[in-house]
Formats: C-alpha cells, sequence, structure tokens
C-alpha cells in the first residue's frame, strides 16, 4: 500500500517536472534544425505559468463540461504513468492490468474529443472530426502491440507484459521484429507530433479543439499534451526497449529516462524534418500499417 | 505567491495573434520576417498562435475600415485579461496614406486600445524586435517630441517690446514707418 | 528516397550554424541611403511649407499664428519614410536621418514641432509676393490646420453622412 502510494507520487513527480522539460528540449532542438537560436530549455515551464495567471474566459457551448474536460485530460495521462513501470516496477501493479492500460490510452485521446465537443465552435468540431478518424486508425495499432505481448507471456498483468514481452518467443520473435517497425513508423502520431498532429495543436491554421480554452484550462490542455509525450515514450521502452530494467533503483531510473530522452530526439529529429500529412494521406497510412500489425497478431497466434 | 511567479513570467513567454484589418500586408511580410531563423524573436520566448483566446499580445496592422471594424474588437474582447497591443506599421498607429480614404476609419486606436505603437512603412524586422524588446523590458525608449521656438527675432529691428499679445495671437503692434 | 531527402535537410540545417543575429544586444548597420526618420532642422528652415504640401500621408501641418509666426508639427504617426518633404525643400533642411528604432508608447512622442519667424518685407511689413502669377497661384497664404486634434483642415465625406458607420461601437470620425 505505502509502496503503491510512494510509487504512485514519484512516477507521477517525475512526469509532471520532466515533461515541460522535454517539450523544450524538442523546441530547441527544433531551432537549432531549422538553424536559429530558439527558446531556452526552460521556455514551457514560464509558458504554463503565464497561462496559469491569465483571466479564465467562460466561452464555447458548454463551460461547466469544458472545466471537467481540462481536468480530466491531465488526470488521464497522469493515471497511465501510474502504470508504467519507471525504473522501478509500476505502482498500480497490483490495482490493474493490460486492459485496463489499453483503456486509459484511449481515454487521452476522447478527452480531446469531449474537449472539441464542449467548445462547439466551427473549427473545434472540424479538428475533433480530424482526431476521430486518426483514432479509429491509430489506437488498435497500441493495442495490438500490447496484445502480442500479452499472447507470447500468456498473461494480462502489466510486470509480465510491460517487459519486453513482443520478444518472448523461442526462436527469432518475427512478431516482435514487425511490431518494432510498425510502431516506430506510427509513433509521431500516439505523441502528437509533425508529421501527424493533425487534430491537436496542428491547426495553427485553426488551433482545432483547443480553439476556446484561455488562461488555466489550456495551461492543462498543454500540460495533458506535454505529458503524453513522455509517458507514450515510457511505454514504448517499457514494451519495445526494456534492457537493463533489471538494474537496482538509481541506475534503472536513471537507464530509463536516458532512453526516454533518446526516444524524444529522435521524435524530434523527425518532426522538425517533416510537413504534415494531410487527413486522408494518414489514414491510408495508417490502414497500411494496421493490415500489416494484424498479420504480426496471427503470427504470434502462431507463437512466432 | 504563486500568483506573482505568474505575472513575472508574463514578459518571459508572450503569445502573439496576428490581426490584420486592412492593410497592404508590407507589415505582414516584416511581420513573418521577424519569426525567421534570421531575426528569430522565438528566443524571447514569442509564440504565433491561431485564436486570439490563447494569445497574450495582438500585433495589429492595417488602418480600421469600415468593413474590419466590428471584427477587429470582437478579436480584441476575445484575449483574456492582461493583454497588450502593439500597432504596428504607419497605417495602424496614425492611419497611414490611406488615412483619408473612403473605407478607411482611422488608426486602429479608434477602436481598440493601443499599447505600443512601432511605426515605419513598413518597419524593419529590427525595429519590430525593438518595440517587443521595449515592451518587455529590456530596453529603452529612443524617441522624445522635439519643440524648437525661436528665443530671438533673426531681425534686429524688431524690438521684442512691440510686440503685444491678443489672446493667443501675437501681434507687431508698430505702425509708423522706419 | 524520402528518408535521404530528410536526412539531406537536416544536415543542411545543421551545417548552416546558428545564423540568429543578436540585434537587441549588438546594433545593425543599416544601408547608405537608408530613410529613417525624417530630422527637421529649425535654423535652416524659411517656413515654406512645400514639405507639407508635399507630403503624401498630410503628416505636416501648418498654423500661421500671426503674420510673422508660423508653427510647423510634424506629427510622425502615418510617416511612411518616402523623402518627399527632403527632396523638395529649398534649404535642406530636413535630412532622412538612419534612425529606424521608434516604437514607443504613446504616440506623441515622435513628434517634432518647429515655431518659426516669418520675415516680412523691410519696407512695408507685408509677406512677400512671388515674381510670377504661377507662382503666386500656388500659394496657399494663411494655414490654419487644427494643432490640436492633429487633423489636416479640409472637407471629407464623413461630414455628409448622418448615420454612423457601425453602431454597438463609438468611433468618432473627422
Amino acid at each position: 500500500m505505502i509502496w503503491m502510494i510512494a510509487g504512485g507520487l514519484a512516477n507521477v513527480g517525475a512526469v509532471l517536472l520532466i515533461a515541460p522539460l522535454c517539450e523544450g528540449v524538442l523546441r530547441k532542438v527544433t531551432a537549432r534544425l531549422q538553424s536559429r537560436k530558439g527558446p531556452p530549455l526552460w521556455q514551457p515551464y514560464f509558458d504554463l505559468l503565464k497561462l496559469l495567471g491569465k483571466e479564465d474566459i467562460e466561452s464555447g457551448e458548454s463551460p461547466a463540461l469544458q472545466r471537467f474536460v481540462a481536468r480530466l485530460s491531465l488526470a488521464a495521462v497522469l493515471t497511465v504513468a501510474c502504470l508504467v513501470p519507471m525504473g522501478f516496477a509500476a505502482p498500480l501493479n497490483g490495482a490493474g492490468d493490460v486492459i485496463l492500460l489499453i483503456y486509459l490510452l484511449t481515454l487521452c485521446g476522447i478527452c480531446t474529443l469531449l474537449g472539441g465537443l464542449a467548445a462547439g465552435s466551427t473549427y473545434s468540431l472540424l479538428g475533433i472530426g480530424r482526431e476521430m478518424m486518426t483514432m479509429i486508425a491509430l489506437e488498435p495499432l497500441f493495442a495490438i502491440a500490447i496484445l502480442v505481448g500479452a499472447v507470447h507471456v500468456r498473461s494480462f498483468r502489466l510486470d509480465a507484459v510491460l517487459n519486453g514481452s513482443v520478444y518472448a518467443t523461442q526462436g527469432i520473435p518475427w512478431s516482435g521484429l514487425i511490431l518494432l517497425v510498425v510502431m516506430v513508423l506510427s509513433f509521431q502520431a500516439f505523441v502528437q507530433k509533425l508529421p501527424f498532429d493533425i487534430s491537436e495543436a496542428e491547426t495553427e491554421i485553426m488551433e482545432g479543439p483547443l480553439v476556446e480554452y484561455s488562461g488555466p484550462k489550456l495551461a492543462l490542455f498543454k500540460y495533458a499534451q506535454m505529458a503524453r509525450l513522455v509517458v507514450h515514450s515510457g511505454l514504448f521502452v517499457a514494451l519495445f526497449a526494456p534492457w537493463g530494467s533489471e538494474l537496482a533503483f538509481p541506475l534503472g531510473w536513471l537507464l530509463f529516462w536516458a532512453k526516454v530522452l533518446a526516444l524524444v530526439l529522435a521524435v524530434t529529429a523527425v518532426a522538425a524534418t517533416h510537413a504534415r500529412y494531410r487527413i486522408d494521406q494518414a489514414v491510408r497510412y495508417f490502414a497500411g500499417l494496421l493490415a500489416v500489425a494484424f498479420a504480426a497478431l496471427a503470427l504470434a497466434g502462431y507463437g512466432h | 505567491m504563486l500568483k506573482n511567479l505568474c505575472q513575472k513570467m508574463f514578459g518571459r513567454s508572450l503569445w502573439v495573434y496576428h490581426a490584420n484589418s486592412g492593410g497592404c500586408n508590407g507589415c505582414d511580410i516584416e511581420v513573418l520576417n521577424v519569426l525567421t531563423p534570421y531575426y528569430d524573436v522565438e528566443r524571447f520566448g514569442i509564440k504565433l498562435v491561431g485564436s486570439p483566446r490563447h494569445a497574450d499580445v495582438m500585433l495589429c496592422q492595417g488602418p480600421a475600415m469600415r468593413a474590419t471594424a466590428r471584427a477587429l474588437r470582437c478579436a480584441y474582447e476575445a484575449m483574456p485579461a492582461p493583454k497588450l497591443v502593439f500597432a504596428i506599421g504607419g497605417c495602424a498607429c496614425g492611419g497611414g496614406i490611406w488615412h483619408d480614404t473612403y473605407a478607411v476609419l482611422g488608426p486602429v486606436e479608434k477602436v481598440i486600445p493601443v499599447n505600443f505603437y512601432i511605426p515605419g512603412c513598413p518597419p524593419r524586422p529590427e525595429a519590430i524586435i525593438y518595440g517587443v524588446a521595449m515592451a518587455v523590458g529590456l530596453v529603452d525608449k529612443k524617441v522624445a517630441p522635439v519643440e524648437f521656438k525661436q528665443l530671438e527675432l533673426p531681425i534686429p529691428r524688431y524690438h521684442p517690446a512691440d510686440l503685444r499679445g491678443r489672446d493667443e495671437m501675437v501681434v507687431y503692434d508698430k505702425t509708423e514707418k522706419l | 528516397m524520402s528518408m535521404l531527402s530528410k536526412w539531406k535537410e537536416a544536415m543542411v540545417g545543421l551545417k548552416a550554424g546558428c545564423v540568429t543575429l543578436d540585434y537587441p544586444a549588438h546594433p545593425r548597420p543599416v544601408a547608405e541611403n537608408f530613410r529613417g526618420r525624417p530630422i527637421f532642422d529649425a535654423q535652416k528652415c524659411i517656413g515654406c511649407a512645400g514639405c507639407a504640401n508635399n507630403c503624401p500621408a498630410r503628416e505636416i501641418l501648418v498654423f500661421d499664428v500671426c503674420q510673422e509666426i508660423r508653427i510647423l508639427q510634424y506629427l510622425g504617426r502615418r510617416c511612411t519614410y518616402c523623402g518627399r518633404c527632403a527632396e523638395v525643400c529649398p534649404e535642406k533642411a530636413i535630412t532622412m536621418s538612419h534612425e529606424f528604432e521608434t516604437a514607443t508608447n504613446k504616440i506623441g512622442d515622435l513628434q517634432q514641432r518647429l515655431d518659426l519667424f516669418m520675415s516680412t518685407c523691410q519696407r512695408c511689413g507685408r509677406c512677400f509676393k512671388e515674381s510670377s502669377p504661377l507662382e503666386q497661384l500656388k500659394l496657399k497664404g494663411y494655414r490654419f490646420d487644427d494643432l490640436d486634434n492633429e487633423l489636416w483642415i479640409f472637407r471629407s465625406r464623413a461630414y455628409l453622412e448622418s448615420e454612423p458607420v457601425v453602431d454597438d461601437i463609438k468611433i468618432e470620425l473627422d
């Protein structure tokens, strides 16, 4: 019990502190790749503090739902953080399993949809239409990755699956390798960075589902976006690159965050050099990847 | 305490909304130049956002026209406090060359209150960065009004004692021939 | 191959290094014929109002206090820095300086106001008459632009309209 609370606090605190730093690294490295100086590394902290100090304008169709959804989005992401092993066993290990994880990941996406609906303006409805199309094509990919791991180790427990289980076959883990390639090709969409940030920050042309949020509610949404980058990277590392997680406490923890930072740098490099995909191009891309992922699931069923 | 911190962070991370209410786009291009790698204003933490509800600063350029006056006012009222308005370019500061045409109401300050003026046609990107740095507090103002009054009359024959004040006009009050 | 083009793109960006100019810290040079803010030299000005007549934005206002004193006011708000005033000035009293850092929080900071003494004929005390009738036609005589409201006096169509332009915002028209 104590372990659950302490571990939960440690995980949530680490994500809350490190998420803006990862976003700062992303903006700085993007700037350097574009030959300019870029904002300081602590810039997202300043952004969030400034947003918390602004006036909260109640606008949009349903302000009560807007308030609720702003808090729900950050809460969903932080709950996922409690289910991810970050250098030590996940705090909510005994309390949840892999199905809960898949559900919570989908909830993070649904928060965007609810946010756009609560605002009710034309631009936000356009944005959530695109987010819905993306989610339909995208959430199954992560679900299939986790399911393949579950099929290999024949269990739904978190500590069994989130431990490199996709590679846990005799012989060459074909399904694991295929899924690694599929996830690498679609990871940008989970963390909503270019070339697939179609719904959220994308419509800087129109600002998407967040168009009617201001001040503290916007700060919560932005924080949720930054935390999604870190938490999804953590999940990716736990599923596909768990080597070294058996080390003792300080070293394993540091190694985990080093791997997450390396993944964030890779995401940055791809995001800085790619242009945004249109929604139909993106859905066709994901449909192709989904077909390959189903093939990998079939292979896993046969034990490869 | 948190409130103080939030208010101090205001100057470090200004989010900018760009509103062109009828200008020729010259100042638009200069503002976009300011966001390019050469002049890079993002190192001050300034980011271009697409919605006035997310923004702290509204960059207005172009004069206030009949067709866009209401839209400009709505965009200003959609911004959450605390907010700043910058009027960029001659058209936004004073109506521009078009200040007396049929479609122009006047400078932007006829419709929304303006905090900082950056004159020019169009202002250089460095001038825009100077204006932003002045608003944030990094540099000081460099212009002041200049007034020149001629203290002595150039033709020494006109004695100053012969000038009489009548209402606000000063009249030379000596009629004999010299 | 699309991957190769992205790699080349990243390399181009990195090889250029960091091209950002350190602007407010270091001053930036301007070209030789750069037209910045016009500076009015009152010692040379003879008060002919040629600059006021030539300004395309009607930025220079002229007010005759009496026969001998003329006030020239440069507002600086809508100046387009075109340089026509400097070009037409017969005494070269206006120079287009190299100043462009003219941002301010009060628009009145940009004005320059000259109170000038206009010389009159030494014998009769009246203003000079021009030599040819064409030149006499160009004289505008006494000028009374509105200095307090900063308006160039002329008739605009606004006088003809009685209903307001937009009804929910209070706007003053001149």
